[in-house]
């Protein structure tokens, strides 16, 4: 096929982010219609609205200034600028590419943001204007994490130029299952989620002004401008995916020629990656409410947490040195950084019932690695049994039963905490650090094929889990945070201890087993005799 | 001889069991019986492994050496004394309603903690212990709640969640240990005492010392060092008087027996110097604070708690002076703390029954009010002092010369002026129970025989153990030191 010159891709990138955008707004708007049973839109309705719109007249505010015509132009530019910056199709850099790095990209959507907010208030509608405003309140903390975010990924490549960022991620593999590279993603994530608008932070097409956010900016514009401001926030989305998949998750697949065939692989990888995203949007859209308002600075600590934890495990963490990666190293560091953040989420969580559900996950987690260490060639066939009686016991008794005793005494759900869900964090966090500081220099001996970099994570999950119990005065929530506690501990025994034998690792797990009952029979009589499972009120006995 | 150690295992299960099914007589028959017949048992393997032989089952999961049958005479010895001493401990209650579900209950727990603190001493390899230990925790916490009053429950739950937090960073360092013994055992292999010892030499430092440092910290919070000894003393005094003997002398001790097998693997693996530094300064810091807490103790039962920490303070100590002297005092301590906080224990139960109360200001002249109980809990008193004429004293007092032999002259000094803390301490407090005029109002006499003829047994080892020493039991104490100074010996 032919090839085509370095400028011709590059106006490619511009429109293939422009052309798609809308198609990926429309595929999730459709996927979430069918998860939740109806039929739904069709993915090009997101065209048919733009065509539709751009043929309207337009209709302005009294008090509507140039601003506010302009900005629609203004941010939709800013938006298209973007993918001249960044990989979209090509693992090479493009003759724009060096105009400006990641800063620069994010400082341009940054700009295409404020021109809309400006607008809001300019209309003089209180709406636009409540939403402009909850927006500045509740995004402050996104650019100090999108600043953090690249921070860890640049300290590996000494630069914040887009494409040398994907560049290191390709040279290897290890790159992306490092554990602080995990938690950037994680942090990416969740600022993605943030910035496109999507449950826990808001709920897209929603019709009722007070619950707005990023929409009730645009409720004065008609006509070809929200047509533009309607497009432009897909290419954002769009613009935000290729970001978290072509720099941070998935830099494979791009072209490393101008070849026609290989640009138009990329295209179509391009759209297939952010499908993939599109379809972790729609479960989490469906599966999760949307927070109250005043608990969405919540969520956006947390990420921000993630993302300074992330710099920190990086500063602090376990060295991978020159270690090879294998599908069972990946998989260890995946599944400790999971369990940690399980955990992190129990400390935020304010609800038994979900504590137990991201308990039942972590537990998943854990049956998963024994299976895929076992899959590895380590300890025998034994761990097939001990990931199956893992998942029997810790991901569907232990939560079950734990859930039909505590429906049965009627206890308070609520769980009250002794302190702040962000201190907790930031103490979780502190803690966290501590035990990568002091198992870095920690020279176990035993060979460096183990995938140790999991090990501090453990370790780390422990700590977290004993803030769990200290901040929470609620038996059931203590209890889950025992659970917790022994999760991280066999994620710790099967990294460095994998050929642990059956038997001492089924008589630990019928400890455990014993551990909960008696707790069980705890809770019972605390919430009988005490009628409350409170802990804080357990103060007769001091001295 | 191996069947000695299935047995002794297999008694108190079968106690258990058998309270299970029948009513409260039979229940407490079968308990003394089982408890008695298990202390017979453990002198019988006492006297088989004190010249340094070892007991073995043949698939080697059990085993017992010097070092483990010291804390398995202690074991034995309070199991067999509570069984008799909650015979007239609970006499009183005996017509009350729901006596006897709440007897079945304690019988068949009571039975099950004997058992699991039994199985600690004989287990063969790291993870058995870490899971007998495990269990002990989860079935006495039952035993401390057994009441289910307010106090009681809230003393379950603090126990049973530190407890078991801190067995978690046992496990840990367990792991850590099975981890670094992969490089010479192979991927997979049941972490036994022995085989460890064997390969320890080449194990690296950081391994060894990470694991001692978390096993210290984590057995240590069921042992009762500072500042993880905060379940304890909510513990001892809420849970039925026998259940605080076995408590403190010998579920305390049995964690602390844990601790010696990792500080085993320190010694052969070079890490003797860190090793016994970290006890000495775990052991200092207990000794210090819980003499200071014993001062200001208004609740005998929790006064007797704070001594059982500072105890297991003077046995780290004697354990970190490292002279065969002190080493040997130290785990003659263990027998001798649990002879002499079990009679005061019992003492305090038979007070407790007397005066239904557990403050300090309540009991008034019990030396006339409980002729025989009141004046042996002034005994016991006078024994946790470590006065002449008692086995502590004997103990303490080789831990005192080993540790100037050794020299050790700070961790001595601290051990010297914190114990004549506790002395003067825990004798204030009981001369003002024990000596006082009796107020009048409470009946003299006796609750019951059998609670008295506990404590006598007691008193006859403790004063026994400070008369004479039998040359079996010496035999046995410098074979466990030399373990423990050269484990592969």
């Amino acid at each position: 096929m032919p090839t085509l010159p370095d400028w011709a891709v590059q106006i490619l990138q511009v429109v293939t982010v422009l052309c798609a955008a809308p198609l990926v707004s429309g595929v999730i708007a459709r996927a979430e219609a069918v998860v939740q049973q109806r039929r739904g839109p069709s993915v090009l309705q997101p065209y048919r609205d733009i065509w539709k719109l751009l043929h309207k007249e337009t209709v302005l505010p009294g008090s509507a200034g140039p601003l506010f015509r302009a900005a629609p132009y203004v941010s939709f530019a800013a938006y298209a600028t973007v993918p001249l910056l960044i990989p979209v199709l090509t693992s090479f850099p493009l003759p724009l590419a060096y105009m400006g790095d990641i800063l620069a990209g994010g400082l341009i959507l940054g700009l295409g943001g404020f021109a809309v907010s400006l607008a809001a208030i300019d209309s003089g509608s209180p709406y636009a204007q409540l939403g402009s405003s909850r927006l500045r309140t509740f995004g402050a903390l996104n650019e100090p994490i999108v600043i953090f975010v690249v921070f860890t990924v640049a300290l590996t490549t000494h630069t914040d130029l887009p494409y040398a960022l994907g560049e290191t991620l390709r040279s290897s593999a290890t790159e992306v299952v490092r554990p602080s590279h995990l938690l950037v993603i994680a942090a990416f994530f969740m600022l993605l989620l943030t910035e496109t608008g999507r449950i826990p932070v808001q709920s897209h097409g929603s019709t009722l002004e007070f619950g707005m956010i990023e929409e009730g900016r645009v409720l004065e514009h008609s006509g070809p401008g929200l047509a533009f401001l309607r497009w432009g926030s897909s290419v954002k989305q769009l613009v935000l995916f290729t970001i978290f998949l072509n720099m941070l998750v998935a830099p494979w697949g791009l072209a490393p020629t101008g070849d026609l065939g290989r640009v138009l692989l990329a295209i179509a990888l391009l759209l297939a990656k952010a499908a993939a995203v599109a379809a972790a949007i729609v479960v989490i859209e469906s599966s999760f409410a949307k927070l109250r308002l005043y608990k969405i600075p919540e969520f956006t600590v947390a990420s921000f947490m993630l993302a300074v934890l992330a710099v920190v495990m990086f500063l602090f963490g376990p060295d991978f040195g020159d270690a090879k990666l294998t599908v069972f190293g990946a998989f260890a560091t995946i599944t400790a950084v999971t369990v940690l953040l399980l955990e992190y989420g129990m400390l935020r969580s304010q609800d038994v019932w979900e504590q137990l559900r991201l308990y039942a996950l972590g537990s998943a987690a854990v049956a998963g690695l024994a299976i895929a260490t076992a899959a590895d060639g380590h300890g025998g066939g034994e761990l097939y049994v001990l990931g199956g009686v893992t998942i029997a016991l810790k991901a569907l008794l232990f939560p079950l039963g734990i859930r039909f005793v505590l429906r049965n005494l009627e206890v308070d759900a609520r769980v009250p905490s002794s302190m702040g869900v962000s201190s907790s964090i930031l103490l979780a966090i502190v803690l966290s650090a501590f035990a990568f500081v002091s198992l870095r220099g920690v020279a176990l001996g035993s060979e460096p094929a183990l995938p140790l970099s999991a090990l501090p994570v453990a370790v780390a999950g422990v700590l977290v889990a004993f803030l769990l119990m200290v901040v929470r005065p609620h038996a059931p929530s203590q209890l889950i945070g025992f659970l917790a506690l022994e999760n991280a501990v066999s994620v710790g025994s099967l990294v460095i201890a994998p050929g642990l034998p059956l038997i001492l690792a089924l008589l630990l797990l019928f400890d455990v087993l014993i551990g909960v009952l008696v707790f069980v029979v705890l809770v019972q009589y605390l919430a009988i005799e005490r009628t409350a499972v409170r802990t804080d009120v357990l103060d007769r006995l001091t001295g | 001889m191996s069947w000695v150690l299935i047995a002794i295992v297999a008694l108190p299960l079968l106690a258990a069991a058998l309270s299970l099914v029948d009513g409260w007589r039979v229940a407490r028959a079968v308990t003394v019986v089982a408890a008695v017949a298990t202390f017979a048992l453990a002198i019988v393997c006492a006297l088989d492994v004190n010249q340094g032989h070892t007991l073995q089952t043949g698939h080697g999961w059990m085993r017992l050496d010097s070092l483990g049958a010291v804390f398995l005479l202690a074991t034995g010895l309070l199991y067999a004394v509570a069984a008799v001493f909650s015979i007239g401990y609970f006499a009183s209650h005996r017509d009350e309603h729901g006596f006897v579900a709440y007897s079945r209950r304690y019988h068949v727990l009571l039975n099950l903690f004997g058992w699991s603190m039994v199985a600690v001493p004989i287990a063969a390899d790291f993870g058995t212990l870490w899971v007998a230990v495990e269990l002990t925790t989860i079935i006495s916490a039952l035993l401390v709640a057994i009441d289910r009053t307010d106090a009681s429950l809230e003393a379950a739950w603090k126990y049973v969640l530190i407890a078991s937090c801190g067995l978690g960073i046992a496990l840990l360092a367990i792991i850590f240990l099975y981890a670094g013994g992969t490089a010479a055992l192979g991927d997979a292999y049941v972490p036994r005492f022995q085989r460890l010892l064997g390969v320890a030499g080449g194990l690296s430092d950081d391994t060894v010392r990470l694991a001692f440092v978390l096993a210290l910290v984590g057995f240590g919070t069921k042992v009762g060092f500072v500042p993880t000894h905060t379940w304890l003393p909510d513990a001892h005094s809420e849970a039925p008087a026998p259940v605080s003997a076995m408590l403190s002398g010998s579920l305390l001790a049995a964690a602390f027996y844990a601790i010696l097998r990792f500080f085993q693997v320190a010694v052969v693996s070079g890490n003797r110097a860190f090793a016994e530094h970290v006890l000495v300064v775990f052991g200092a810091l207990s000794l210090v604070a819980a003499s200071l807490f014993v001062l200001r103790q208004g609740n005998f039962k929790r006064l007797l708690a704070y001594s059982s920490i500072e105890h297991m303070g003077v046995i780290a100590l004697g354990v970190g002076f490292g002279a065969p002297l002190a080493v040997a005092g130290a785990l003659l301590h263990v027998i001798t703390h649990a002879s002499a906080k079990g009679l005061a224990f019992f003492g305090s139960g038979a007070l407790l029954r007397r005066y239904d109360s557990k403050e300090v200001e309540d009991i008034r002249g019990a030396g006339s009010v409980a002729p025989f109980s009141g004046p042996m809990f002034f005994a016991a008193a006078l024994a946790l002092c470590g006065l002449p004429l008692s086995g502590v004293f004997r103990s303490e007092f080789q831990i005192v010369t080993g540790g100037f032999a050794q020299p050790a002259y700070v961790g001595v000094a601290i051990l010297i002026v914190f114990v004549n803390v506790a002395f003067f301490g825990v004798l204030w407090h009981a001369g003002r129970m024990i000596l006082s005029a009796p107020d009048g109002e409470t009946p003299s006499g006796e609750v019951s025989w059998w609670m008295v003829g506990g404590m006598a047994a007691c008193l006859i080892v403790v004063v026994a153990l400070g008369l004479h020493m039998p040359s079996e039991l010496s035999d046995l104490l410098a074979n466990a030191a030399q373990r423990l100074r050269t484990p592969l010996a």
